[in-house]
């Protein structure tokens, strides 16, 4: 039992961590949280069945173009549901346009996919350290993937640019920083973290249309817990919420699990709100 | 009414702007020429950095013109004025305190030649020795008068046209003060044009060419820092007993 | 001559008071009436249709109030109390759990648990950000669902229960489906009386204008916490009448979808709007039933629907279809305050003594915003308080309106501290304010607006707000006469019925003078009330602050105007810095070396 917490809890919590850092990196040149986050994922899934059961692509080339897909639709979310409503932050339209987007989606799916779970393919059939693909893939993607942010934030122009509009947007705007042209790029590459996220995830979640809300739900609690902006802490939220999912799966059963997490989630919120790893540094202006 | 005869750097005429429905400036001319100093001086709320904000296309106008090098600059945003060539350093020294100073730097000319880009930055250093030393220590580690080193630093590594430099002694000790200006003068020597924004009313007449009075979004007073009555006129213009003077 | 000008503008004539209110009822009449015929149809698939959309409403009716006159954004509320009202009668008709009791007992049940919960889905509200509170009421709709799955012996799980019958008259379709009419006009009647009220409008503050809604002596917790209590109550009889009409619950019949539907019906009738959501809902329960074909794409129909609307139009259809503010405001509009006016406005002479300041030091992370100050506000005079950038000016007003806690020193109303951490407080011990930038509720009207300044002078109790009784009526009549007569006093009466939004700027900071003098207020702190205005409006609020204080208010005026200033003030109080640089006269402080090096520059 030990071992099936570990391993699906691990995964699963890989898989929220992703979807985590995709509402950071919106977040993070849009102060918008955006709820096709869980629409990513869900597609992420989807299309890996799709381009690779589907159509008889490779599995590379299915990722690659999952993650174009997905890309492509978080484009597609900065210019229909994010760009039209950041003047009125304060009025908080986004958190409905937002919905709004990812109800299409889902419901676009349902209705052109299917409405029942689909088998998502297995590309490697290698076990790693002895764990099946389905357990270790999210994890390496995972890791892939905040390995791959550090660099792009430390060493490349365009990342630098990013935490600069995070720090602070004025000023970045100021320093003639192409600020509409970075927050494109930051949400085709949510988009794209997204899209792996469901992909990698496909093995245990299948390529369903309704894995929008649990991704949606539990992506935002480490995004929520491991306080906004900060992807060290969703990844650590992320892989605690995943084992304490699962614990509680095996212990108390399927339903009361998501009960645990919800209410262990709104008293944390209560208590702390700005998450667990502290507020981010607070602005001077 | 330019002082040199020739056609200016950068022209403001009949210009109103605000946020919303709330209008800052009502009607402002300014003309700045090659290889001047600037001071915009007057009381807060004035409109002066609503002023440079409009200027640099962070805030759109509602109405009036502004030329700059012989480019009208309606609809352009911050990103077109930068490189047509205004360096904008606005208030508050908002630099960015998680990245080095260096990246700092790499950032204000974004999509300059990266060659070329380096070897400015360190022309840049050597202006500024103070902040050449922490070159690769995060912004937050810098002091406040360090910070605002960097922040001018930035605003002068693409070799702007003209200068615009929004208050920047605000909270600086006197000493950090004179270092500034003497920049600013430095660049003035070097062609650059200067548009000083300033409460340190005394330090800016003493370095600027001339000056602007804006008050209550309108410029109420325009003077050489030559001119001997200065000071009384100033006095005047602020407290608003006498506003018609000239 | 006041008084004849305030006849002719403003208030009605006692012939075209009726004719306005049948027209406002007119629809609310003809979509019941026309509900009511349906039974002559004899078409009980419509009846169980448009029975539907009337337990809906039942349920929109109260969350309305919570969306879209509060400005909560509770996604998920709406198909959480639907599903806890229907469980809750269903299982105590059925007797699973305890004994089977009487239906209607169920269903007032219903409504008790569902206010409790209601308010516990809400209240988070107080401390989330909009997205996560949106995501907890999610949360909460999945675990209510996800309980009557797994709590099988008594709501039976997967395999539902049966809904409740109500007996007698009420067992036929028809007569069950006038019953569920019944509870949605008298829904419709007493969310209309909340919203149009002080309540209401307090809520419309809330979403709009927090800080102001603050400075009027309205509390978020005490609102919040009653209109989540309505709406929960009729949210679960709703739930109770839905479990009825459909004969047999699951837990699947609870989707998110559900609860969208509820909330595009409020968005697209428009916020702070009663009929508008009234109609969208029913239509929004047809619209699947009549296009048959795109029964399978209604959620996505939904949701493209959700998305136009907060695209294009915000506001909703009750905007698009409110010609009235089309219609071009005259231009070149001078305002004209009235100063006789303002000793009917203000009752002379209730100040004890000023409020004082003492040694107040009050820092922000090491930086000391103010540092000593002492500043003294009397009965009857204007203070003024300048200043260069950032010398802790506003501060100053906010550590008078409690939204501080000075380190140390003291801020006292004759001789009484005032508890800091409490801003909504002050209204009630005759402190008002106005804002920096006017914050103002932009889609009501200016009447409205101003009635937000008198909500502490309401005495009638939620529940007589309700009903709708006699006190409550007689209170409302009092407070528009009250707001008339301020908005006269500062030269707005001409467009007490304009939306606010349509208001030029100037105009809002006349408008916020009006709100502050609603209150009857002993002190008056006005933060920059002439940025932005021209230079004769200038001089007309200068004369209309002098009248002001003449009548024995005290007032801080925060400008940088220093001419109006000095001709307006009897006492000047220079910072810089966060420390007293002068104080005096104000020909005094002209003459002040300091003060004009601080201006000028050292």
């Amino acid at each position: 039992m030990i071992e099936s917490i570990i391993s699906y809890g691990l995964a699963m919590g890989a898989a929220y961590a992703l979807i985590a850092v995709a509402y950071n990196v919106m977040f993070s040149t849009s102060r918008v949280f955006s709820f096709t986050a869980g629409a990513l994922g869900m597609l992420g899934g989807v299309c890996g069945a799709l381009f690779i059961d589907r159509l008889g692509l490779p599995g590379v080339v299915g990722l690659l173009a999952t993650l174009a897909f997905c890309a492509v639709v978080g484009v597609v979310t900065e210019f229909v549901a994010v760009r039209p409503v950041l003047r009125s932050l304060d009025q908080h339209l986004y958190v409905l346009s937002t919905l709004a987007l990812c109800l299409m989606i889902q419901q676009f799916t349902a209705i052109e996919w299917s409405t029942v779970p689909q088998p998502f393919p297995q590309l490697i059939p290698v076990d790693l350290l002895g764990i099946r693909e389905r357990f270790w893939m999210p994890v390496v993607a995972c890791v892939l993937v905040v390995g791959g942010l550090e660099l792009l934030y430390r060493h490349s122009m365009i990342g630098r640019a990013f935490l600069a509009i995070a720090e602070d947007n004025f000023a970045a705007r100021a320093l003639g920083l192409p600020e509409r042209g970075l927050r494109v790029a930051s949400y085709a590459l949510a988009g794209a973290i997204g899209g792996l996220a469901g992909f990698a995830s496909g093995g245990i979640m299948l390529a369903f249309f309704a894995n929008v809300s649990p991704f949606n739900f539990y992506g935002f609690i480490p995004v929520a817990l491991g306080s906004i902006g900060n992807n060290r802490g969703a990844i650590v939220a992320g892989i605690a919420l995943g084992l304490f999912q699962q614990a509680a799966n095996f212990l108390v059963g399927g339903v009361f699990s998501s009960v645990a997490v919800f209410s262990v989630f709104i008293v944390a919120l209560l208590i702390v709100p700005q998450g667990l790893f502290g507020a981010p540094p607070a602005r001077r202006v | 009414m330019p002082i040199s005869g020739a056609e200016p750097l950068l022209l403001v005429a009949g210009l109103t702007a605000g946020y919303g429905k709330l209008r800052v400036l009502h009607g402002v001319d300014i003309t700045i020429g090659r290889g001047e100093l600037v001071a915009i001086l007057g009381p807060n709320g004035a409109g002066k950095s609503t002023l440079l904000c409009t200027i640099a296309g962070l805030l759109s106008k509602q109405s009036g013109r502004m030329v700059f090098d012989g480019r009208d600059l309606a609809g352009l945003g911050a990103k077109d004025t930068v490189r047509l060539g205004i360096g904008h350093v606005i208030q508050d020294h908002r630099i960015f305190t998680h990245l080095s100073v260096q990246d700092n730097l790499l950032l204000a000319g974004y999509d300059l030649p990266r060659n070329a880009h380096l070897a400015r930055i360190e022309e840049v250093y050597s202006l500024f020795p103070e902040i050449a030393a922490k070159r690769h220590q995060p912004g937050a580690a810098l002091s406040g008068g360090q910070q605002q080193m960097l922040a001018v630093a930035q605003g002068v590594v693409r070799r702007p046209k003209l200068l615009m430099l929004d208050e920047p002694s605000a909270g600086l000790s006197p000493v950090l003060v004179d270092r500034v200006l003497a920049v600013a003068t430095a660049l003035r020597a070097d062609g650059t044009s200067v548009l000083l924004v300033e409460q340190a009313v005394q330090k800016s007449l003493g370095f600027a060419d001339r000056v602007y009075a804006l008050a209550g979004g309108q410029i109420v007073l325009e003077a050489a820092t030559s001119e001997p009555d200065l000071p009384q006129r100033l006095k005047r213009a602020y407290f608003g007993q006498d506003q018609a003077a000239p | 001559m006041s008084q004849v000008m305030l006849r002719d503008s403003a208030n009605e004539t006692p012939r075209q008071a009726p004719l306005r209110f049948v027209r406002k009822l007119a629809p609310f009449v003809g979509l019941f009436g026309l509900a009511c015929l349906l039974p002559l149809t004899d078409n009980a698939y419509f009846g169980l249709i448009i029975g539907r959309a009337a337990v809906y409403w039942v349920l929109v009716s109260g969350l309305n109030l919570v969306v879209g006159f509060a400005g909560q954004i509770a996604i998920g509320w709406g198909v959480a109390l639907l599903a806890l009202g229907a469980y809750v009668t269903s299982v105590l008709t059925a007797g699973t759990a305890f004994a089977p009791v009487s239906p209607y007992l169920a269903l007032a049940a219903a409504g008790v648990i569902g206010a409790i919960a209601s308010v516990i889905i809400g209240l988070p509200a107080l401390r989330l950000r909009a997205f996560y509170f949106a995501v907890t009421t999610i949360g909460f709709a999945t675990i209510v669902t996800q309980i009557a799955m797994a709590w099988q012996s008594v709501t039976g799980g997967g395999i539902g229960v049966v809904g409740p019958t109500f007996g007698g008259v009420f067992s036929t379709t028809w007569g069950f489906y006038y019953f569920c009419l019944a509870a949605a006009a008298l829904c419709t009647w007493l969310s209309a009386n909340i919203g149009s009220s002080r309540f209401g409008r307090a809520l419309l503050a809330i979403r709009d204008a927090e800080v102001a809604a603050e400075a009027s002596g309205i509390s978020k917790p005490v609102m919040l916490t009653l209109i989540f209590l309505f709406a929960g109550a009729v949210g679960g009889v709703s739930g109770g009448l839905f479990a009825s009409l459909q004969t047999y619950i699951t837990p699947d019949a609870f989707t998110i979808d559900l609860s969208i539907l509820f909330f595009i019906a409020i968005l697209i009738g428009g916020r702070g709007s009663i009929i508008g959501p009234l109609f969208s809902t029913v239509l929004l329960t047809l619209l699947p039933e009549v296009a048959a074909p795109l029964a399978a794409w209604a959620t996505f129909l939904y949701a493209a629907l959700l998305l136009a609307i907060v695209l294009l139009v915000p506001g909703g259809f009750a905007n698009l279809f409110d010609f009235k503010s089309r219609k071009p405001l005259e231009t070149g509009r001078i305002i004209r305050p009235n100063e006789e006016i303002l000793p009917g406005l203000l009752s002379a002479a209730k100040a004890r003594g000023p409020i004082d300041i003492e040694n107040v030091v009050l820092s922000f992370g090491g930086v000391r915003a103010i540092d000593g100050l002492s500043l003294a506000i009397t009965p009857g005079e204007v203070h003024g308080l300048i200043g260069p950038n950032g010398s802790g000016k506003t501060t100053v007003l906010n550590a008078i309106s409690g939204y501080y806690r000075p380190d140390s020193g003291t801020v006292r109303l004759h001789g009484a501290a005032l508890p800091s951490g409490a801003p909504q407080t002050r209204a009630g011990i005759g402190i008002a304010r106005t804002f920096q930038n006017p914050r103002i509720v932009g889609e009501a009207s200016v009447l409205a607006n101003v009635m937000i300044g008198g909500t502490v002078l309401g005495k009638s109790t939620f529940i007589e707000t309700v009903l709708s009784l006699g006190r409550y009526r007689r209170e409302e009549r009092e407070l528009r006469e009250r707001a008339m007569l301020a908005l006269a006093a500062v030269g707005l009466e001409r467009l007490a019925d304009v939306r606010t939004d349509r208001l030029q700027h100037s105009e809002l900071r006349f408008l916020e003078i009006a709100r502050a003098l609603m209150l009857d207020p002993a002190f008056l702190l006005l933060d920059e009330p002439a940025a932005g205005l021209a230079g004769d409006e200038i001089q007309l609020l200068g004369a209309l602050i002098t009248a002001i204080s003449r009548t024995g208010v005290g007032v801080l005026l925060i400008e940088h105007h220093t001419d109006l200033v000095f001709d307006i003030c009897e006492q000047v109080t220079v910072l810089n810095l966060g420390r007293t640089l002068a104080k005096g006269t104000p020909a005094e402080i002209m003459a002040h070396q300091d003060v004009i090096d601080a201006y000028l520059g050292g």
